[in-house]
């Protein structure tokens, strides 16, 4: 197998981990960082993907899901704190009411 | 494969499966960090230089420092009593498994037979410096580029409004909207 290719291998291998992982647990900041894994498989494809095809448009999509996951992160780590606040937990298991 | 990277691959791996793995929260975080220093090694040996960089002070970083923040501030126990069942953990391996392969046999397929002249050629043309990924923002990504920006202040807007929220109103009050106070 070309050494390229076996990039593409692994970003596949670690997205299904992330997955797997989002599947498993129930802390509502691990499943925070298992899409932070994903996110950053799916960037390693697209570093591959722009070194096959010879030109960078591939490292610039990065670059924007980066900014993208930057705000995610505050977003979302400022929803977990409300939730905590609300239901004193993080795991998703305490807060599948949907109402209060 | 070089040696490089086939270590990087392998710490890439084993890191990302101790996110999943370790019960301890704060454990899971600092595997995270391990994993994302891995991945930018990677990028740095595919010659992405810039983003290798921006992973280390974006993601493993910026982005973890926050993190770690809000597990110090919460102060969980690790998830106690409640185990995983083995059935449960082994119908989501397995359907992770064909989900592993359903993507990755077509695009290992897909790029299979690339004519080995072009790749070589290819792969000196996407070397990611500071200048050249600088040139295509402010050239042909200009309006994504501030449009970006604009996703980061609406970001940090939005942080601040859930955090200087009040507590929620947990029973309705007679007569009035409830809710947010």
């Amino acid at each position: 197998m070309d050494p390229i290719t076996s990039y593409l291998g692994i970003a596949c291998l670690l997205f299904t981990i992330g997955g797997i992982g989002l599947c498993l647990r129930r802390n509502a900041i691990v499943l925070f960082m298992c899409v932070e894994m994903m996110l950053n498989a799916v960037n390693l494809a697209f570093v591959a993907f722009s070194k096959i095809h010879g030109n960078l448009d591939g490292q610039v999509a990065v670059f924007f899901v980066m900014v993208i996951a930057a705000a995610e992160s505050a977003i979302g780590l400022a929803i977990i704190l409300s939730v905590f606040r609300s239901v004193a937990s993080i795991e998703t298991t305490d807060a599948a009411e949907l109402k209060w | 494969m070089s040696f490089m990277e086939f270590v990087l691959a392998a710490i890439g791996i084993a890191s990302a499966v101790g996110v999943v793995g370790f019960r301890n929260p704060l454990s899971s975080a600092f595997s995270l960090i391990l994993h994302l220093l891995a991945i930018a090694g990677l990028y740095a040996l595919l010659g992405a230089h810039f983003l290798a960089v921006s992973q280390v002070v974006v993601y493993a970083g910026a982005i973890m420092v926050l993190v770690l923040f809000v597990l110090m501030l919460l102060n969980l126990k690790s998830e106690s009593g409640r185990r995983i069942g083995i059935v449960r953990s082994a119908l989501t391996v397995g359907i992770g498994l064909v989900i592993f392969l359903s993507i990755s046999a077509p695009m290992l397929a897909q790029f299979a037979d690339l004519p080995q002249a072009t790749l070589e050629q290819n792969m000196k043309a996407s070397e990611g410096g500071v200048k050249a990924i600088g040139e295509l923002l402010y050239s042909q990504y200009m309006v994504q580029f501030e449009l970006s920006s604009l996703v980061l202040l609406v970001g940090v807007v939005g942080a601040v409004m859930l955090a200087k929220r009040k507590n929620v109103q947990l029973m309705p009050r007679e007569g009035g909207m409830g809710g947010v106070k």
